[in-house]
């Protein structure tokens, strides 16, 4: 241990953080579909600074993906309807993944099927190798019709689903949620009986937007999925709600672009987060959050921002 | 080339009749490694509107003391071109690139000793604002000694943008520019498409390059294929990142395939894309 009396000891704010059975160097990482596979930011952004990677979706084959036109934006946001395009999990393992390991930012792989037993089969796939940290079972994509989306909406469905992935594997089991339910909670908590270490919240908020000269919609497939500083403070309740109630460790997602929204949401519950569509307006935003968020904790005289977990100061007991 | 990301100092904001203007700014010395046809990821707004950076061809590139310098010819279409209009020297932008595949080689070259080097002209063709890369392939084309006429159509005079010097690098060229517009206040009244059939019927091109709206390139995708002449095309489509990690920029293929503009593109054969 270093000695007593260093100043510099001071200057180091401990970043690490533990959410069940996975560590991170630091709590940011970069959410799924806003990364690509990581590699593709590899000359963008410096990928060895970062908490964590979450892939794009993977399914058990390649998928070509929804029409254009995909993305429209709203002010504030982006709304986007990719249809989980993806290179498929063979190709991943074999061609992505090995890529990755030079970096100590750690591997989350995030999966979905269309069928109940892609997901067991995908994590199955996964759970040899040593290069992923965890899994998160996409359960909520809004813009396939079968994405997987039944599965976050029906509690006792989403008990069975976390329950045949924790079946086949010993890693950490991460469920993204959607905030398109009446209860994420209840979502949660089926997670939670299932097996689950681990919820990420949020999903995208269902979205649609008119073009007001063509009348057309501006996705190819009318509904889309909103992202950006638009929907943060719907994935800050229900993150609040989540952590409190269920009692699993929260990754919180939804316009995370500052060092604000950072600590914002590690108040509300979350133990680390992910950030997403600001990573389009500027690949180096993840990085930087991880430098901002220590000189925020020094400055907040914070030694640890596990610390921070969860303390948002209530108004009135109860 | 690796893009750069990079904070790019604003030279100046040329106005042209409205709504037209070219941003020129200065940035790293790598810049000048820049190909016809590639773009830039630019930062239009430090707000909420438009979140996103807007993707621009890159107009025009040369070198400077410290660095080099590109122009990009825009359009007033929405906030983000808005914001740039706005912008003032020696403000700072953040700006990507370059990015995605250019325009490939005019062809014609012979490629065994029984069959004559293809030596006829290339034909240039843009659609309003479209024109923006096209000046670059200009150049490229002058350097390697390839004769090009120059179509500009628009639907009225304002917009053919910077027509002095598209006409002035296709004379150099030793080739014409032909400039069309729908309410006849320049050049011929009607269609672009007009006076470049006339001239593929007569066997006078060896290749076209194109850029313009998706309606004009589809068309010149049939003439091509009618004449039996190459295409190629530079597509716009909305773009969330322009490096091919938020996959929303999608272009469908004659395979069914989908291809990335920012990737693969914005540059295709015209007979690869279903139009």
């Amino acid at each position: 241990m270093s000695g007593t009396g260093d100043p510099d000891a001071r200057r180091r704010p401990d970043l690490a953080v533990r959410l069940g059975g996975l560590s991170l160097p630091n709590p940011i990482l970069t959410a799924s579909g806003t990364f690509g596979y990581g590699l593709e930011f590899a000359h963008l952004a410096a990928l060895d600074r970062l908490g964590g990677i979450v892939t794009k979706g993977l399914s058990l084959q390649p998928l070509k993906g929804n029409p254009p036109p995909r993305i429209g934006e709203p002010r504030g946001g982006m709304l986007n309807s990719i249809g989980l395009q993806n290179i498929g999990i063979e190709k991943f393992l074999a061609e992505v993944l090995p890529g990755l390991g030079r970096f100590p930012a750690q591997v989350v792989v995030n999966l979905f099927g269309y069928e109940f037993d892609d997901y067991a089969r995908l994590a199955e796939r996964v759970d040899a190798s040593a290069g992923v940290a965890a899994v998160e079972l996409n359960v909520s994509c809004p813009n396939v019709t079968k994405g997987g989306i039944e599965f976050g909406h029906d509690p006792v469905l989403l008990e069975r689903l976390v329950r045949s992935v924790r079946n086949v594997t010993a890693k950490p089991i991460a469920v993204k949620l959607s905030p398109n339910v009446t209860s994420p909670v209840a979502i949660g908590e089926a997670a939670k009986a299932g097996g689950a270490d681990i919820l990420s919240a949020i999903n995208t908020v269902l979205g649609m937007a008119i073009d007001p000269w063509t009348r057309r919609p501006r996705l190819h497939t009318t509904r889309g999925g909103l992202s950006g500083p638009a929907i943060k403070p719907i994935a800050v309740r229900i993150v609040y709600d989540v952590a409190k109630k269920v009692g699993l460790p929260v990754i919180g997602i939804g316009g995370v672009e500052t060092v604000d929204d950072v600590i914002e949401f590690l108040l509300a519950g979350a133990s680390a987060v992910q950030v997403g569509t600001a990573l389009f307006r500027n690949p180096r935003t993840a990085e930087n959050l991880v430098d901002g968020l220590a000189a925020r904790l020094v400055e907040m005289k914070v030694e640890r921002v596990s610390d921070l977990v969860g303390g948002v100061l209530p108004w009135r007991e109860g | 080339m690796q893009p750069i990301d990079t904070s790019a100092r604003v030279v100046e904001v040329v106005q042209h009749p409205l709504p037209y203007y070219s941003l020129v700014l200065d940035g790293p010395e790598a810049w000048s490694a820049t190909l016809p046809g590639q773009f830039v990821m630019v930062e239009c707004s430090d707000g909420l509107e438009p979140y996103l950076r807007r993707a621009l061809s890159v107009h025009d590139v040369s070198k400077t003391d410290r660095g080099a310098r590109i122009e990009l010819l825009v359009k007033i279409v929405g906030p983000g071109t808005r914001a740039l209009a706005a912008k003032r020297p020696g403000d700072r932008v953040a700006v990507l690139g370059p990015l995605g595949r250019p325009f490939g080689p005019a062809g014609g070259v012979a490629s065994d000793g029984d069959v004559p080097a293809d030596t006829r002209p290339v034909a240039l063709v843009a659609g309003g604002v479209g024109s923006a890369p096209l000046l670059l392939l200009g150049r490229r084309l002058l350097d390697e000694g390839v004769c090009f006429d120059f179509f500009y159509g628009g639907r009225g005079a304002v917009d053919l943008a910077r027509l002095q010097a598209f006409t002035a690098i296709a004379e150099a060229s030793g080739g014409t520019l032909i400039a069309t517009t729908e309410d006849g206040s320049a050049g011929q009244r009607g269609l672009v498409t007009a006076p470049l059939g006339e001239r593929l019927a007569a066997g006078r091109y060896r290749k076209i390059f194109s850029c313009g709206p998706m309606g004009l390139m589809k068309r010149l995708a049939e003439m091509s294929a009618e004449h039996g002449v190459a295409g190629e095309a530079a597509l716009e489509t909305p773009m969330g990142c322009g490096f091919g990690a938020c996959l929303g920029c999608a272009v469908e293929l004659m395979d069914g395939r989908f291809a990335l503009c920012c990737k693969d593109g914005p540059v295709f054969a015209s007979d690869e894309v279903k139009w």
